[in-house]
């Protein structure tokens, strides 16, 4: 069972490929990339993030500059502590997978999410589960997104790689199973090799 | 096209033109009624001539004199401010239900160490029987409906009660201002008969002013009404008062003057007069209002003061418990300034409280279809009136 500390927000938005979902705190977004679920153990449901925004609630209301006079950006939202209701971040996440019980399926579910399901950032355990397997990287590589596919392939690989114990293993096998997958498209392939050089080496 | 702008263009080049033509004077007249302001010395005579005054104008009275002007004390570290507003979908005579709604948005603002903020909303159906009229107590079949302006004064009532519970719930250990939208006074009660003022007004209204009153002595807490851009001029009826030779003033008298001196502060308002005497962030001398519906009011009779915001002039109005307390009065003066400068020249509690509260035309409209489809479910009849369904309906 997810962790309830682990619980970054709540579908507000679901389709059988993706999902939308609403932090429950400004900001507190779950990173590019990362792995997070939906649904309890029994029927369970994976999604790589790809977007995020963070906007007014009302949509005909935009927010205003109100620094000029204050010493950092942290007395903005000291001053005017009504902004944090009025503004929500939200991320997208794209289905890539589910589960049932012990089983991982790389592959789409029978149905979406439901709303307001809660959506967990799943823990380095699950994420190493999830990642014995590349078969989402298929998914994820056939996606039209409105960001860069090679950026979401390149920062999911290195979310993932932070759950490994030996990254840089993991990061030779995610690439030699790009190779195969982009074999026709060596440009494609150069620029997601480019961006997981692992940051500390 | 409903509205043909091209036939009104030169009509509304006539009006701009007339109110250039007599901008001169309207400054001319400002001028005099600030000379009069400010050379009132005698202020214990002024205040017997105003009481001995009978006028069908409203003329502020006095307290601390006519033309003081009071910066505003510092803000303190740690605050609450608490608003409400409210907006209502009216009865609707052409619809087959009869009844009404009231959305009350409520905000709490904690501003200081531990800042933080509550903004909900509170709609609420009324379609009893006793919801939709107020009844004579013990006159069968005297009754006042509730719809219009009466709506509105019933909605003021219910902002107030809510303002109430936020009190309640607010920590005793912060100062609080507690803020709404509009007038104090229920002055449009007068168009009604007595009964509906006592159900309002002494059982509604005072009722709730009372508990925050009472609140007041358990907390730091005080209570202001904030009116933007206000129409109002008491303050300059006090000075036709003071510019009248006559030793008492009696307005029944005035068609028979010849001398007319007070028509040289004629078309002036107190915004004008208190935006030329304050400079930003000062508040005026404090003024009672004279309104007939005042009698009733006790110990809430309503005092108010002018304050400049950075462009405009706010009338702020506060029970008399408020404006009786030095430490009260100098609090709502510089939480409700504060209040202007967070919110770019408008409360910003009172903004966030309308914003929550607001119902728009298309929330109407989906308000009565879900009353007609509850109908339905029902098997009641949804028939409305032709001339509703003609509107809905339109053809060539």
């Amino acid at each position: 069972m997810p962790e309830l500390s682990d619980r970054v927000g709540e579908v507000i938005e679901a389709s059988t490929t993706e999902f939308v979902a609403e932090c429950y705190e400004l900001y507190e977004l779950p990173p590019l990339g990362s792995l997070v679920s939906v649904g309890d153990t029994s029927l369970e449901m994976f999604g790589i993030v790809y977007h995020a925004t963070t906007a007014s609630v009302e949509p005909g209301r935009r927010p205003i500059a109100r620094g000029k006079d204050e010493a950092s950006e942290e007395e903005i939202y000291k001053s005017s502590p009504q902004l944090e209701k009025l503004l929500r971040s939200e991320f997208n996440a794209l289905v890539v997978g589910h589960g049932g019980g012990e089983a991982i399926y790389q592959y789409l579910p029978p149905k979406p999410a439901r709303i307001h399901s809660f959506v967990y950032l799943c823990p380095s355990e699950r994420v190493k589960e999830f990642s014995q397997s590349f078969d989402f990287l298929n998914l994820l590589l056939n996606t039209s997104l409105p960001v860069s596919v090679e950026e979401l392939v390149a920062a999911t690989l290195r979310q993932m790689s932070q759950a490994q114990e030996d990254k840089q293993t993991f990061l030779k096998a995610a690439g030699r199973e790009l190779a195969v997958l982009l074999s026709s498209e060596f440009s494609r392939l150069r620029a997601i090799l480019g961006r997981i050089v692992p940051e500390d080496g | 096209m409903a509205l043909d702008l091209s036939k009104i263009v030169t009509q509304v080049a006539a009006m701009a033109a007339r109110l250039r033509a007599s901008s001169r004077e309207r400054r001319e007249r400002l001028e005099h009624a600030l000379a009069v302001l400010t050379s009132q010395d005698d202020i214990g005579r002024l205040r017997e001539k105003i009481n001995a005054s009978r006028t069908t104008w409203l003329v502020a009275g006095l307290v601390d004199g006519l033309d003081k002007c009071y910066p505003a004390p510092p803000v303190p570290a740690d605050f609450t401010v608490i608003a409400s507003d409210g907006s209502h979908i009216d009865v609707d005579r052409h619809r087959s239900t009869r009844c009404y709604l009231i959305n009350i948005g409520s905000v709490t603002l904690h501003y200081g160490t531990n800042p933080g903020a509550v903004l909900d909303s509170l709609p609420r159906l009324y379609a009893g029987d006793e919801d939709l009229v107020i009844a004579a107590p013990g006159q069968r079949g005297r009754e006042q409906p509730i719809e219009g302006a009466l709506l509105g004064i019933k909605r003021g009532v219910d902002e107030c009660r809510h303002l109430v519970e936020l009190a309640v719930a607010v920590p005793a250990n912060n100062p609080t201002l507690a803020l709404l939208d509009g007038s104090l006074i229920l002055w449009n009660l007068e168009a009604y008969a007595d009964f509906v003022a006592e159900e309002l007004l002494d059982n509604g209204f005072l009722t709730c002013l009372e508990e925050l009153s009472k609140l007041g002595q358990e907390k730091r807490l005080t209570l202001a009404s904030y009116i933007s851009f206000p129409r109002s001029t008491d303050v300059i009826n006090t000075l036709r008062v003071a510019v009248c030779p006559r030793e008492t003033v009696d307005s029944d008298r005035c068609p028979a003057c010849e001398t007319r001196e007070c028509d040289s502060l004629a078309g002036v308002r107190d915004r004008e007069l208190f935006t030329s005497l304050l400079e930003p962030g000062e508040r005026s001398s404090l003024f009672i209002s004279s309104s007939k519906i005042q009698q009733r009011y006790g110990a809430h009779q309503v005092h108010f003061f002018y304050l400049r915001v950075d462009a405009e002039v706010a009338r702020i109005e506060i029970p008399q418990w408020v404006a009786a307390d030095e430490d009260l009065l100098s609090l709502t003066h510089t939480l409700v300034l504060d209040q202007c400068q967070r919110g770019h020249g408008y409360p910003v509690s009172l903004s966030e409280a309308h914003e929550k509260a607001v119902v728009t035309g298309a929330d109407a409209e989906n308000f009565w279809r879900l009353v007609e489809a509850s109908l339905v479910e029902e098997h009641l009849p949804v028939t409305g009136s032709a001339k509703n369904r003609s509107k809905r309906t339109r053809w060539v």
